[in-house]
């Protein structure tokens, strides 16, 4: 499941990322409109793929449960972590791109 | 809500008392209205459609709760809880009449 | 309320959070808590010693210690151990036995005796209390049930007020006072909102036949326990046939069910006039195995002949709906880490809550900064504040240090943790009417930050099962307490420091948004 939740975690970061005024304040300078388009299109990918392998994993009930679960606590500690360790966060985020698929495959 | 003045009038802390009574008591009434229609109107098996009534009445009573806050006047509230319970004590009134040969 | 729709919502958002808030937050706490109550019984009685799990071997326990005590009994209830409950629990109908005419106890499944534990409630104390609230019966149901109603209500006025829901999705600015004050009572409830709206208004499901029985009555007229057999899919068993026949042993049985359903952990059977040809043994699954209650999770053999009769009807899409609502409340199925997800989930929701209340007067406060003291009912609220928040923490530590204090053999002692927790409460209360309000934060935050902090000490003087001990044998649950409430007592240090250093944020920016200079800062708290 911890594969699941990095890659649910990366997602919303993406997401967040995506929002012009965070990019902004978190990567330090201004983004171009493609490259937040693409910033939203990734993250929303990677909650989807989080939830396929959630459910492939788990079953349906199980499955959704989790999923909420982990979204909920990785965009929790993503918001609430961030005006302390900004950097530290966001290198975990980039880590799960890889991590998370990579631990998802092999536990599933 | 604050207001200038020295505390609320005497007339609004009346419209509010209304309002929540309208939203408590009347807002049941229509949650328990809706739960007995649906219970005796839904096209599914008696349990079922009973149970149906049971958690689709919460969902009424906020609906109805909000209405009671957020329309233009006590009277409104009392009316928009009062009027849709008549309705559905009718719709259910004959739905029982039917089923009861 | 001639604005408009959003500032109509704000307005009830505020006002039935206030009045509702500080009840709010007693069960919202103790429901937290109530997910690990089995670990927190568990610390509370440490004589029950955890067994390898054998349910057949339990089983025959179970059944040998029920035949010698309970032949009579036309009724009997088992109750399996598991991962986390370590007792093997037995019950029978005795009119002198305890409440409803219902014996029951608690056995070692080593020697089939039953287990002298020091008397307590332990976790179901605080279990009882999140829908009971120590009120007698059915006023604590219904008033906790208004409450979550309430909750509901209060988590979709907040949505509807909240105008920035996407835009500040991922917004938290701490430091700034009142802003940060929002900020967090914000992102705490959107950010976990599905679990905050699952757990308020799977509550109503739970107590729905009790509040709305209109439709039942409705559709099933007098004969509402036709409504119940039709949905849980009940047989009554048969009434005694006064024909002896002895009970099959009950691990055949449990063979069977397993030969059924491979690898379905059996949480709870239930046998009917055992001992006679007409008795019934009723196999339920354990709650952990679905994360809906499952009506079909059941089966029923002749408990002469060891025949299978019936197994439990599977449930309609309406059923499936309503019983997992039940299911996610509850949380039975969730494993180790999703179960850490829902206490903190549940302390969420708690601290949606604490951030109302404390923001509700905290705005006040800023128009009455000039000063000396508060009116009164900001007064009160201040009060009310204080003692359902830090007060009520006091009151759950007080619960668990009288249960290492009060001497194992005492009369009654379960009911003196209780009336340890109520009396810490109280005592609370009096303290925060006495003291100014930060004050009376900062004093009550760090003796519970020493209550909490200090319970492992007292857990491995008075029982020797302190964490040098637990953490060696791998008693998790033992452990986890202990390291838990040392955790709680860290954060609610940190938080009396907060609260016990002068200057204060809130004063100087109250000064400045006051037209008139205030030298005063250590005036309205």
């Amino acid at each position: 499941m911890l594969g699941n939740a990095l890659i649910a975690y990366a997602g919303f970061v993406a997401l967040c990322l995506a929002m012009e005024k965070h990019f902004v304040d978190l990567l330090g300078r201004k983004p171009r409109p493609a490259q937040l388009r693409l910033l939203r299109s990734a993250g929303w990918l990677l909650l989807v793929l989080s939830l396929v392998f959630s459910v492939q994993l788990r079953g349906w009930a199980h499955g959704l449960v989790e999923w909420t679960a982990v979204l909920m606590a990785g965009v929790t500690l993503w918001v609430f972590g961030l005006p302390y360790q900004s950097r530290l966060l966001l290198g975990l985020a980039a880590a799960s791109v890889v991590l998370g698929p990579l631990l998802a495959v092999l536990a599933g | 809500m604050t207001r200038k003045t020295a505390g609320p009038s005497l007339s609004y802390r009346l419209a509010v008392t209304s309002r929540s009574l309208a939203a408590l008591l009347g807002g049941y009434l229509l949650a328990s209205m809706a739960s007995i229609c649906i219970a005796l109107v839904a096209p599914l098996p008696r349990v079922d459609a009973t149970l149906t009534g049971l958690l689709l009445s919460f969902v009424v009573y906020l609906l109805a709760f909000i209405w009671c806050f957020a329309c233009r006047s006590a009277l409104r509230a009392w009316l928009g809880v009062l009027a849709p319970s008549v309705l559905l004590g009718l719709i259910s009134g004959l739905a029982y009449w039917m089923k009861t040969p | 309320m001639k604005e408009g729709f959003r500032q109509a919502m704000a307005w009830l958002h505020t006002w039935t959070g206030l009045i509702f808030g500080w009840l709010l937050f007693a069960i919202f706490l103790t429901g937290t808590l109530s997910y690990f109550k089995e670990e927190i019984t568990h610390w509370s009685q440490p004589e029950v010693r955890r067994h390898a799990l054998d349910p057949a071997h339990s089983l025959e326990v179970a059944q040998r210690y029920l035949q010698d005590n309970a032949g009579h009994s036309g009724t009997w209830l088992i109750r399996m151990p598991n991962a986390r409950e370590a007792a093997l629990s037995v019950g029978y109908r005795d009119p002198d036995g305890g409440p409803r005419g219902f014996a029951s106890k608690t056995l070692d499944t080593r020697t089939g005796q039953p287990v002298e534990a020091r008397d307590s409630r332990g976790g179901e104390f605080f279990y009882r209390f999140h829908f009971q609230l120590q009120m007698p019966h059915p006023f604590g149901r219904w008033l906790s049930t208004f409450c979550a109603f309430i909750m509901l209500l209060g988590l979709v006025t907040g949505i509807i007020t909240h105008k920035k829901f996407f835009k500040e999705f991922f917004t938290f600015r701490p430091g700034k006072g009142q802003r940060s004050w929002l900020d967090g009572h914000n992102a705490i409830g959107v950010l976990v909102l599905p679990f905050h709206l699952m757990i308020s208004y799977s509550s109503l499901v739970l107590f729905m036949y009790m509040v709305m029985p209109a439709g039942i009555m409705a559709s099933y007229g007098n004969d509402t326990g036709k409504y119940f057999n039709d949905l849980f899919g009940r047989n009554d068993a048969p009434k005694a046939a006064h024909v002896a026949a002895p009970l099959v042993p009950l691990p055949s049985l449990y063979a069977k069910v397993q030969g059924l359903q491979p690898g379905a952990r059996i949480g709870r059977i239930q046998v009917e006039n055992a001992g006679d040809s007409n008795a019934r043994v009723t196999f339920t699954q354990s709650a952990a195995d679905h994360v809906a209650y499952r009506r079909s999770a059941n089966w029923t053999f002749d408990g002469a002949s060891g025949a299978l009769l019936s197994q439990g009807k599977p449930e309609s899409g309406v059923m499936m709906t309503a019983f997992s609502f039940a299911g996610l409340h509850m949380g039975n199925f969730a494993g180790p880490w999703l179960r850490w997800l829902y206490f903190f989930f549940g302390l969420a929701g708690t601290a949606v809550i604490g951030t109302g209340l404390v923001m509700w007067l905290g705005k006040r406060q800023l128009k009455h900064a000039g000063s000396e003291r508060l009116p009164g009912e900001l007064r009160l609220v201040e009060v009310l504040n204080i003692a359902s928040m830090s007060g009520l923490l006091l009151a759950v530590a007080g619960f668990f240090w009288a249960n290492r204090l009060i001497p194992v053999g005492v009369e009654g002692r379960a009911d003196w943790e209780v009336n340890a927790f109520f009396i810490a409460w109280g005592l609370s209360l009096v303290h925060a009417v006495l003291r100014s309000g930060r004050r009376a934060w900062g004093e009550q935050l760090a003796l519970g930050a020493l209550a909490f902090a200090l319970l492992p000490l007292l857990n491995g003087l008075t029982t020797g099962q302190g964490l040098n001990h637990s953490l060696q044998a791998g008693d998790w649950a033992m452990a986890g307490f202990d390291l838990t409430a040392l955790g709680t007592g860290l954060f609610l240090a940190w938080l009396a420091g907060k609260m016990l250093r002068s200057p204060k944020p809130m004063a100087r920016r109250a000064s400045r948004a006051a037209k008139k200079p205030s030298t005063e800062t250590a005036g309205a708290s």
